[in-house]
C-alpha cells in the first residue's frame, strides 16, 4: 500500500487530519515523535532537531554545518520508518527529500489564509491584523526554509499529488478523497519504487555517517553500490578516500563502495594565499 | 506446479533474451522470446500468456501499447514491464494501465523470478523460486 506524506500550512491542521487518515486506513502515524530517539542515537539535544526543522541557520543562530547534520540525522530516521509501507507521515518535511519515488502519495494542506489568520489570533490573543502579518511571515520563512534545506519549495503545488483547501473541503470529505485515492492503481507499490525508497534509504544513512566529517559530501546508492563524492586537497585524497571507504563499508546493506575525490579549489587557494 | 507457465518475454536487445530465456525456464516457464514488437503483438493475438514481460522504448510499438494491447485481450494476463528510462511518471503510467509491476534495468535475474513467482501466486498458480546465489544466471 502506499505512504502518505503530509505537509500542510497550518501545522496542528495538518497533524489531525494526517492522524485522521492513519487511524482510517489503519496506517501506522509517524511525525516529530520520533525526534527523541533521533536525538539519542546521536547524543543531541531533541530541541536541537526540532529547531532545525523549523528555522534555517542564522550568524547568532543555528550554525550551518550543525543544520545540515540534524536534518541528515532526520532524514536517515525518516527514510528508515517509510521502507515499511502502509506509513502516514507528517511534520518531517519528507515530502521534500522523498522525491521520485511512485508509491509515496503527497498531500498539500491549506487553509484560506483569513481563517489563518483568524486561527493565529485565537491561538496567540492577537489582533487580525497582527495575525495576518504572522502567517505572511510564516509562508515566507516556510518557502525560505524548504529552499534552503531540501532545493524545494513547499509552496509549489507541482510538488504533490493533491492540495487540498480544507478552508473549502471539509476535514471528513479531505480524509474521504485521501483514501479513495490510496487505492489507484498508480500509488501502489512496485519493485522499481520500493528500490527507489531503499536505494534513498541507504544513501541517506551513509551520507548521515559522513557529514560530520565531510560536510560536502554527496552520496549516491542503487542496489547496495553507493557512489561517495567529496572535496579534498591533492595532498589529502587517497587518506580521505580511504577515510570513506573504512566508514561505509562496515554500513549493514553497502555491498560496493565508490570514492570520487573533487579538488577542493577554495582551500587550496586559501592555503597558497597565505 | 502441475501446468508451466506460458511467458512471453520482448524485448529489443537480443542479450535480454539470452539471458533471461534460461532463468525463467529454470523456474519452471515456458519461455517465448520476442525482439521484434511487432511479431510479440501477433503472438498474443493467437494465443493467451499468463505473463508478458515487455521492454518499454522500442521502435515501431513500444511497451505502453503493448501493455494496453494485452489488457484489452486478456485481463488475466500478468503484464511486467522492464526498462532502462525509469520514472516515476512513466511507472505511474504504466501501472494506471494495469502493469502487474514495474522494474528498472539492470536487474539481476532474481529480480524478474521474484516478480513472476508474485504473478503466479496472483494467477492462483505457484512456481518453486528460492533465491539461489548471486553469481547464478
Amino acid at each position: 500500500m502506499p505512504i502518505i506524506l503530509f505537509s500542510s500550512d497550518f501545522y496542528e491542521k495538518g497533524r489531525q487530519l494526517a492522524e485522521k487518515t492513519a487511524e482510517t486506513l489503519g496506517y501506522r502515524y509517524v511525525d516529530r515523535e520520533i525526534l527523541p530517539s533521533v536525538a539519542e542515537k546521536y547524543g543531541i539535544a531533541e530541541a536541537k532537531l526540532k529547531r532545525a526543522l523549523d528555522e534555517t541557520p542564522t550568524l547568532m543562530g543555528m550554525p550551518s554545518k550543525a543544520w545540515k547534520l540534524y536534518l541528515a540525522y532526520i532524514q536517515e530516521a525518516v527514510l528508515g520508518e517509510l521502507l515499511d509501507d502502509k506509513v502516514v507521515c507528517h511534520g518531517l518535511a519528507a515530502h521534500l527529500y522523498v522525491l521520485g519515488v511512485s508509491h509515496v502519495l503527497k498531500i498539500r494542506i491549506l487553509m484560506d489564509p483569513d481563517e489563518r489568520a483568524r486561527e493565529v489570533s485565537n491561538q496567540n490573543e492577537v489582533s487580525l491584523q497582527k495575525a495576518g502579518k504572522i502567517v505572511r511571515r510564516q509562508d515566507k520563512q516556510r518557502r525560505k526554509w524548504s529552499l534552503d534545506a531540501f532545493n524545494q519549495d513547499e509552496t509549489d503545488p507541482g510538488l504533490y499529488d493533491m492540495v487540498i483547501n480544507i478552508s473549502q473541503i471539509a476535514p471528513d470529505e479531505a480524509v474521504e478523497m485521501i483514501t479513495t485515492a490510496t487505492g489507484y492503481r498508480k500509488f501502489q507499490p512496485m519493485t522499481y519504487s520500493i528500490k527507489c525508497l531503499q536505494d534513498r534509504e541507504l544513501a541517506a544513512r551513509v551520507r548521515a555517517a559522513l557529514l560530520k566529517s565531510f560536510p560536502d559530501v554527496r552520496v549516491q546508492a542503487r542496489d547496495g553500490a553507493v557512489v561517495v563524492e567529496i572535496k579534498a586537497l591533492k595532498r589529502e585524497k587517497r587518506r580521505k578516500a580511504a577515510a570513506v571507504k573504512s566508514i561505509v563499508g562496515e554500513i549493514s546493506g553497502v555491498h560496493y563502495v565508490e570514492v570520487h575525490v573533487i579538488n577542493d579549489i577554495f582551500r587550496q587557494a586559501a592555503e597558497s594565499s597565505r | 506446479m502441475s501446468e508451466k507457465l506460458k511467458v512471453l518475454l520482448l524485448d529489443d536487445e537480443p542479450i535480454v533474451g539470452k539471458r533471461l530465456k534460461p532463468a525463467l525456464t529454470k523456474i519452471g516457464c515456458e519461455v517465448e522470446v520476442f525482439q521484434d514488437p511487432r511479431e510479440a503483438v501477433e503472438r498474443i493475438g493467437e494465443t493467451e500468456f499468463d505473463i508478458v514481460v515487455t521492454d518499454i522504448r522500442m521502435d515501431d510499438i513500444d511497451g505502453m501499447q503493448v501493455l494496453e494491447h494485452v489488457i484489452n485481450k486478456s485481463r488475466r494476463t500478468k503484464v511486467i514491464m522492464i526498462t532502462g528510462y525509469a520514472m516515476m511518471s512513466l511507472a505511474r503510467e504504466a501501472m494506471e494501465k494495469g502493469a502487474f509491476d514495474f522494474i528498472a534495468k539492470p536487474f539481476q535475474p532474481d529480480d524478474l523470478r521474484r516478480v513472476i513467482a508474485k504473478a503466479a501466486e496472483a494467477l492462483g498458480s505457484s512456481i518453486d523460486f528460492e533465491v539461489p546465489n548471486q553469481d547464478e544466471p
